[in-house]
């Protein structure tokens, strides 16, 4: 392993940060701009050496960093890649260069803060998926927190402050349940065990070798913690009052990858930590996941708020992504279904990125996302149509977008599994287009009936900009799933045939911790 | 060669949609015709290699689309009997309509956009034919449907043209559902969905158990269950009629001539899986045939021009899904084929006369066109004449083979005969209606339209003669034994397409009586009858529309009213479903957002957090509103948190 490997994710994780403090401390905004940006996009290019040098056969955890923290406690900084979160870093660091692009004319206060956050919460993102410690990863979880709370709370709409209190309130609850279990863990480890550890590894082998005693209550807490973030019906109503209230940026964000945490961390998580508790809980899971669907499809039709809608939308489709992580075929996870939830969770933010960035663009000209200021845009913005309609498609899981090889996936997967839960979901799919195809009625099509919308001017360089990537990117997905699969197969394979003995080592010969190595910039994400 | 025909459409749809300058027209049409035209070419040489290669089926591998756990899906074609002739008719037609619509189109300012879709639409029909697996076709499937949305609201200024896109996908949504279903079903029992394989295993088992037939049961109804979606059949046909709100072209390409004879070319490609399920054979026979007959009786009774040919197709579509019932899969192809020139003709046709009359489709407001149009009228004579099945042209042929077909399907056959039989006589009836109204009698036109009345150009009848020629000439294709006619060897295409059919033994003994032609004086007499009937209905309608005193306009004469008024109404379907499904969903959607979202979920977890905060004495604090004392407590409660920790 050559040093680039060996560092490769420190510098994903820490990259954004520094570019973070640079950027609020520099006078000028352009120079901020551009540095906020470029520091973006060399994050990005710095992750597709991951994309390049994965090791697709491998099951092992690639790129791993490994020092010590807290020894005495068994804390370690402990990050590494393997098939299910190498994508999501890929969509995190793919997103925020063009969340970046789509706030360069930024006209409100606090434009450098605003960016600065935003590089923050790549910083969390980031590091909340790649942490195999459980300390590492609760720390970058609520770092993702911090940046979202401000942006809605400063740059929101009239009800900020109600929203991002309770945004925060849902959150901070559920995950605090997960840190007493994680404390619980720990101990039950280190009783076990004979030492103390927060490796996810030690973790991992702790529950293969046997059961944990009450890991039906060790599971809730983690599941609760999950289930809001996700958010899985009935833990879903702080989400449209955060979408509605959120700037463009905001929304995107949540929508694309920090809405993914949550059925990340049941993946990486839940599942292997507590296969027992899975097996009893699967069933009612799999329920709330299926009204989530349904319900979400119906609300998000009625709503009237075309940004709410969206949200609606993602309950419903994110249902999808939990009913694919726990088809439980046999002993084992339907490899299918659960190839489908990894995938869908891209599709998802990529697709629902897309409209939210869509609906921010009308927001702007029009200061209003209501359906019934709008209608008959097609003939005055056409490139916005095509482009609305092309995220609509995939929304609605169309057969050459990405959203229909994951959703397909899942549901073939979970039929073999339960094939009424398989059913009621499938039902999804009509639901599903009902209520994108009426948005996009609304916003489109029929006669402009306000006098405002007939001097529309269609995309501007800068916004084709940052939404073609997306919009093509899911096309190309539907259309090349393979080049994507493919990375994933083998680890999405080892966790759905293993889930019930999980076990996880690091890849090829791992050279101790460097001590050339310094330990910068952790003292800075402790004390922000 | 496949690659040609396939990648030349897709390639006129991007260059269409986004590198020719959107204002030149000329350029567009040009370009759409030749991306099509290319394929055609392509088509008929494979067509003729593929003959000469004695018609061996061929697959043709591209590359791995979807692999997951033991799923394989590769993009993956088949060139086969079936395939190859489906391909002719597709491009073929396909080329004539695109065309002919650079004639329709003139007016139109953003034509890139009509010949972007036309392509996109043909290249997702290629898709669908050529496809090797289930979820391929899917893929065309749905593609094809995406088309037919975005075309249906072409104008989609107009709200009621995107509304009826909309229904048009929603409604085939419904199919997809039961289509999807049925794709995991196969995948659970068979472990594949490509369908050289399943046909592999289907005919190299020795016989079949009762679990297996229950599920392949459960199966072939969830994609008859797709068929019906797309191919217009009860209870899913109520979109079709709304699809006429697109352009012409668009409704007699894909609303007639190709896209909607999907459901049936997916059923003839899984024959071999519905000739095991007899159960759903005798659904998929009475569903059609109980189509047929409801959509002639409506037909019979509309005024607008395109509205009539498009009961008619889903009538016609009816004996098609009847054929594949009865398991005379080899006649739907027929009708498929004798259907596709006929009507793409008569909607052609009928689009010429809209032309000429500056978009009235109204036929009150028609009458004895046929002196101002006389090419229409004659090209459309011949499109009339091949659908009620007048002897020696192309309906004539397909129908009766259909339903001698019906005729020998044990048990309910003679039954299923009578329904078609009965819907032959409506079509005689309702098709010479349109002519006598469109083209006899006296002339309605309002003064204005009169005066500006022309016939069409020649770029826009030149394409309609060779459809006439079709029209007259395919019916030989299919010539029943019985009628010995020198120089032309019967039942031509059956035997072309015979190999592709069940090659089970199980199944052959079955179905044993499908193929059979050994009661001559039966067929003979019920071709006599039939005939007769089409002579029946006609004079019917000459009788009552094309006198030249005044036509009868109004509805029926009182006893008859109350039926005229159900069937104007097209028995109230749309209603009811208005009704009892869509106002319901919305229902229980605002209920759901209203009451359980915001009042009882939110309500509920409100009140917990305020119950909580007003313990801990921080309502106020909540109340007070600075996003910077919240952050300050939140940066302080972190710190404290992690200095717990350390």
């Amino acid at each position: 392993m050559n040093s680039i490997d060996a560092h490769i994710i420190s510098l994903i994780i820490f990259l954004p940060l520094l570019a973070s403090f640079v950027v609020a401390l520099l006078p000028s905004l352009r120079v901020a701009k551009i540095v906020a940006f470029a520091a973006s996009l060399a994050t990005f290019i710095a992750s597709l050496h991951l994309w390049f040098h994965f090791d697709p056969t491998s099951v092992d955890l690639q790129f791993v960093e490994q020092l010590p923290w807290m020894p005495e406690l068994g804390v370690s900084y402990l990050v590494g890649v393997d098939g299910l979160n190498l994508l999501l870093i890929l969509l995190s660091t793919f997103l925020t260069p063009l969340l970046l692009l789509s706030i360069w004319e930024f006209s409100g206060e606090g434009h450098k803060s605003l960016m600065a956050l935003l590089l923050v919460l790549e910083c969390g993102m980031i590091g909340a998926l790649v942490a195999f410690d459980v300390v590492l990863f609760y720390i970058f979880w609520e770092v993702m927190l911090i940046p979202m709370y401000f942006i809605i709370g400063i740059w929101g709409g009239k009800n900020r402050i109600y929203a991002t209190t309770k945004f925060v309130i849902y959150t901070v609850s559920g995950s605090l349940l997960m840190l007493v279990a994680a404390i619980a863990l720990y101990f039950y480890h280190g009783e076990q065990a004979g030492f103390y550890s927060t490796s996810l590894l030690d973790l991992y082998k702790l529950a293969a070798a046997g059961g944990i005693p009450g890991e039906e209550y060790l599971f809730l807490a983690f599941l609760l913690a999950f289930a809001i973030k996700v958010p899985l019906w009935p833990f879903h109503t702080w989400l449209p009052h955060a979408h509605t209230e959120a700037p463009t940026v905001g929304s995107v964000i949540l929508a694309g990858v920090l809405l993914k945490m949550g059925t990340y961390g049941l993946l990486r998580f839940a599942i292997p930590l507590f296969p027992q508790a899975v097996l009893l809980y699967a069933p009612s899971i799999l329920a709330l996941a299926v009204v989530g669907i349904v319900y979400g499809a119906l609300t998000a039709w009625v709503q009237e708020d075309a940004k709410k809608m969206v949200a609606y939308s993602s309950v419903s489709h994110l249902g999808f992504v939990v009913l694919g992580s726990l088809a439980i075929v046999g002993n084992q996870l339907s490899a299918e279904a659960l190839t489908g939830a990894v995938y869908q969770m891209i599709n998802h933010g990529l697709s629902t990125g897309a409209l939210f960035f869509l609906v921010g663009m009308i927001y702007e000209r029009r200061h209003s996302r209501m359906f019934s200021d709008f209608g008959g845009l097609a003939e005055v913005m056409p490139y916005f149509a095509l482009m609305l309609i092309i995220a609509t498609l995939s929304s609605i899981g169309l057969p050459g977008t990405g959203g229909f090889v994951g959703e397909f996936l899942i549901l073939l997967g979970v039929f073999q599994a339960q094939p009424l839960v398989a059913i009621l979901a499938t039902s999804g799919v009509i639901l599903g287009a009902l209520y994108m195809l009426t948005f996009c009625r609304k916003i489109l099509f029929g006669p402009i009936t306000h006098v405002a919308n007939r001097q529309l001017v269609d995309l501007s360089r800068r916004e084709y900009l940052y939404i073609t990537p997306l919009i093509v990117l899911t096309v190309f997905m539907g259309v090349f799933p393979e080049l994507f699969l493919s990375k994933i197969r083998s680890s999405v394979g080892h966790l759905a045939s293993n889930f019930q003995h999980y076990h996880l080592k690091i890849a090829g010969v791992h050279p101790a911790a460097s001590d050339a190595e310094p330990p910068v910039d952790e003292s800075a994400v402790i004390q922000p | 060669m496949l690659g040609v025909i396939l990648l030349s459409p897709l390639l006129g749809a991007v260059l269409n949609g986004f590198v020719v300058p959107k204002a030149n027209k000329m350029l567009a049409h040009l370009l759409g015709v030749l991306a099509i035209g290319l394929s055609f070419g392509s088509a008929l040489l494979l067509f003729q290699q593929f003959l000469a290669g004695g018609g061996e089926p061929s697959i043709t591998y591209v590359f791995e689309w979807i692999q997951a756990g033991k799923l394989r899906v590769p993009v993956e074609f088949v060139v086969d009997r079936l395939s190859a002739l489906l391909l002719l008719v597709v491009t073929g037609i396909g080329m004539l309509i695109h065309i002919y619509a650079g004639g329709y189109m003139r007016e139109e300012k953003t034509t890139f956009r009509f010949f972007a879709y036309l392509n996109l639409f043909i290249f997702m029909m290629l898709l669908l034919i050529l496809a090797n697996n289930l979820l391929l076709m899917f893929v065309g499937w749905e593609g094809v449907g995406l088309c037919s949305y975005l075309l249906i609201g072409y104008w989609y200024s107009e709200g009621a043209n995107a509304d009826a896109g909309m229904k048009a996908f929603l409604t085939n949504r419904v199919g997809d559902f039961a289509f999807l279903i049925g794709i995991f079903m196969t995948y659970r029992l068979f472990g594949t969905l490509s369908f050289s394989e399943l046909r592999a295993v289907v005919s190299s088992s020795a016989s079949f158990d009762a679990y297996t037939l229950q599920q392949l049961t459960l199966i072939t109804i969830c994609f008859f269950g797709g068929a019906c979606g797309k191919s217009a059949q009860l209870p899913l046909s109520i979109w079709l009629p709304d699809a006429m709100a697109g352009p012409t072209p668009v409704s007699a390409l894909i609303h007639a001539a190709t896209m909607v004879t999907a459901g049936i070319y997916m059923m003839t490609r899984l024959n071999f899986l519905f000739y095991l399920a007899p159960f759903t054979m005798e659904v998929v026979a009475w569903v059609g045939a109980g189509t047929a007959l409801f959509a002639a009786t409506i037909a019979a009774v509309q005024w607008d021009i395109k509205r009539v040919l498009a009961y008619s197709t889903v009538s016609q579509l009816g004996y098609m899904v009847l054929a594949c019932g009865v398991g005379a899969f080899d006649a739907g192809v027929f009708h498929v084929l004798t259907h596709a020139c006929f009507k793409a003709l008569l909607f052609l046709g009928a689009g010429s006369v809209i032309v000429a009359m500056h978009h009235e489709q109204d036929m009150r407001k028609m009458g004895g066109l046929w002196r101002s149009l006389p090419i229409t009228h004659a090209l459309m004579l011949i499109g009339v004449l091949a659908i009620i099945g007048f002897p020696g042209l192309a309906g004539f042929f397909s129908k009766d083979e259909i339903l001698w077909r019906a005729y020998l399907y044990p048990g309910s056959g003679h039954y299923l005969w009578a329904v078609g039989a009965f819907t032959a006589l409506l079509t005689s009836f309702y098709m010479v209606r349109l002519l006598a109204l469109t083209f006899y009698g006296k002339s309605r036109l309002d003064h204005h339209t009169g005066k500006h009345l022309h016939e069409i150009s020649s770029i826009m009848w030149a394409p309609l003669i060779i459809l006439a020629l079709l029209s007259i000439g395919v019916g030989y294709l299919g010539v029943p034994g019985l009628l010995a006619i020198p120089g032309v060897k019967p039942h031509i295409l059956a035997d072309y397409l015979e190999p592709i059919f069940a090659v089970h033994q199980q199944v052959k003994e079955t179905w044993a009586f499908a193929g059979a032609h050994h009661e001559p004086f039966w067929e003979a007499l019920l071709m006599l009858v039939s005939v007769v009937l089409v002579f029946l209905g006609s004079s019917i309608a000459l009788f009552s529309y094309a006198r030249s005193s005044q036509p009868n306009l109004g509805p029926w004469p009182a006893p008859g009213a109350r039926l005229y008024h159900l069937l104007s109404n097209k028995y109230w379907l749309d209603e009811l479903y208005a009704r009892f499904i869509y106002s319901p969903l919305g229902d229980i959607g605002e209920f759901l957002w209203r009451i359980f979202d915001i009042k009882i979920i939110n309500g509920l977890l409100n009140g917990l957090g305020y119950t909580i905060l007003g313990i801990s004495g921080f309502a106020s604090f909540k109340m007070s509103g600075s996003v910077h004392r919240h952050a300050i407590f939140m940066i302080a409660g972190m710190l404290a948190l992690l200095y717990f920790l350390l």
